[in-house]
């Protein structure tokens, strides 16, 4: 089996090259509108706060990075969505799994890598400046291995993928069309899950408070086993359902 | 070069575009692909590119199943659309980026036709006219020295010397290992450039001869007037007479009209498969 029909990696490199070349605008103006607002936020903090002790920036990061994040995945794949630019894209002589890998760095590894140092310096530059014009605060330093933000890029490793799915298989407005095929997901999953436990919290009313009677429910085995494949599997298979998608591509 | 065997295609829930379509091309050639407006040519130079899938059927382009999108097929194929996207980026720029994809890119070769078909280097590619646009993708694609370069109705929003300068690189750029496959309805536009002449009618291949075979077979004349109609395969009034086509029964040399021969398979294609069965 020749492997270069799946991976060479001059011609990765040059994709990606390419890639970063076509879509580094597109990533600047998320960055600049990103960080606009997060400074804005923060000096509406600075001013309104009642609390002397500033400490948004774990949470301004997670956030940012979800959302910021996702809606940079949800264009990955933009020249799908538009049929002149489609051709051209799926004749680029490149493999699907190196069209698809070069996208993954970008707005998955990339996009966390390279939020991570911008939000350091900028978490430094803001702290310093509300230090300046708002001498009587606290600013705490931004750690980028606090609990929150390692969480925060745990769940943007799950779930990103999802995003990718959607940016291969929807046309054209593709953040909104995926997160409401996530809403109806979660929706359908909630009624399940309801429906399963309703006799549970009906005849154990104590059930709720007691994490020891959940824990030694039948059904905890189940939730740990979907919190499992949540962490470990969602990803995988977003990806190959984006690789797969993007090989049954069609003008 | 590119082997078709009993190939089926259709569009979403609508019926055969192609049904058991079968088309040997041998490489070396520059075929032209002729067919009136939905007979199926780009539909057809689609699925050769692997741009769109067959339901049925073999297709085998350069030993390559065009369906899976191999990188040695794509870099060994290109495409210029009748419509097109080209980023915003200069000449040099696009170059640069998409000529490592293309393993033998001349850029001499490049420097050569995009200074022949004189094309703005200091503009960027999306405020180009369209003739020019076309033109760098002509240059381009030329310079890939693809095994296998298709050209989607190439002369369409050409100006006069264009179409000219048109002609002369294409047949410059052909070689033995290397096949173009023109579509086009402007058939004037590619006579004496385009052989073998294959004809697409309502999903089936209806025609497909080399230049020779059909001045062999075929005679195009004027006449003044229609006196007797026996012999004749086509023939349409034309300034001071009628144009005609017949079976060159007499072995005369005529000068092969291209929009006649078109006209004549597709109004009389019966006659002219028996003429060419003979």
């Amino acid at each position: 089996m020749n492997l270069t029909c799946y991976f060479s990696l001059s011609r990765f490199l040059q994709l990606l090259k390419l890639e970063w070349s076509r879509s580094r605008k597109g990533i600047l103006i998320t960055f600049l509108i990103t960080f606009g607002l997060l400074f804005t936020v923060f000096i509406l903090e600075s001013v309104f706060s009642y609390s002397k002790i500033c400490n948004s920036h774990p949470s301004a990061y997670a956030f940012a990075l979800l959302t910021a994040g996702f809606i940079l995945s949800s264009l990955a794949f933009n020249d799908l969505g538009h049929s002149l630019r489609r051709h051209n894209y799926l004749m680029l002589p490149a493999s699907t799994f190196e069209k698809f890998f070069s996208m993954w760095l970008l707005t998955c590894a990339g996009w966390i890598i390279a939020f991570t140092l911008v939000y350091i310096l900028y978490s430094a530059g803001a702290n310093a400046l509300g230090h300046l014009f708002f001498s009587d605060r606290t600013y705490i330093a931004f750690s980028p291995v606090a609990r929150i933000p390692v969480n925060a890029i745990c769940y943007y490793l799950a779930i990103q993928g999802v995003f990718l799915v959607g940016a291969v298989h929807f046309r054209g407005f593709v953040f909104p069309k995926t997160i409401l095929a996530l809403l109806i997901f979660g929706m359908v999953c909630g009624i399940i899950f309801y429906f399963t436990m309703s006799d549970l919290f009906q005849t154990n009313p104590e059930f709720i408070n007691e994490y020891s009677v959940l824990k030694n429910n039948a059904l905890y085995k189940v939730w740990m086993m979907v919190r499992w494949m949540f962490r470990w599997l969602l990803a995988p298979l977003c990806w190959v359902i984006t690789c797969l998608g993007l090989k049954e591509q069609e003008v | 070069m590119i082997k078709i065997e009993n190939l089926s295609f259709s569009y979403h829930h609508r019926k055969l575009l192609f049904d058991r379509l079968n088309l040997v091309l041998p490489p070396g050639n520059i075929y032209g692909l002729l067919g009136r407006n939905g007979a199926g040519k780009t539909t057809l130079l689609k699925i050769i590119a692997g741009l769109l899938f067959p339901k049925t059927g073999r297709i085998d382009v350069m030993g390559f199943y065009p369906k899976d999108r191999h990188p040695q097929f794509l870099s060994e194929i290109f495409l210029i659309a009748e419509e097109f996207n080209l980023p915003s980026m200069k000449m040099e720029h696009f170059v640069h980026l998409y000529s490592p994809f293309y393993p033998r890119f001349n850029h001499n070769l490049f420097k050569e036709y995009s200074e022949e078909l004189k094309l703005p280097e200091e503009e960027k590619l999306s405020v180009m006219s369209y003739g020019q646009k076309k033109n760098f993708l002509l240059s381009f694609g030329l310079a890939t020295d693809s095994r296998l370069l298709i050209l989607d109705e190439p002369t369409n929003g050409l100006d006069i010397p264009s179409k000219s300068r048109f002609r002369k690189i294409v047949a410059n750029a052909i070689h033995d290992e290397r096949s173009f496959i023109i579509s086009t309805h402007q058939v004037r536009d590619m006579e004496n450039l385009i052989d073998p002449i294959i004809i697409l009618d309502e999903g089936k291949i209806i025609f497909s001869q080399d230049c020779e075979r059909i001045s062999g077979r075929l005679a195009f004349t004027k006449q003044a007037e229609i006196a007797d109609r026996k012999g004749l395969v086509y023939y349409e009034s034309v300034l001071g007479g009628y144009a005609v086509v017949k079976e060159n029964t007499e072995h005369d040399e005529t000068r092969m009209n291209l929009e006649l021969l078109f006209n004549a398979v597709i109004s009389n294609k019966e006659e002219i498969n028996a003429i060419f069965n003979s």
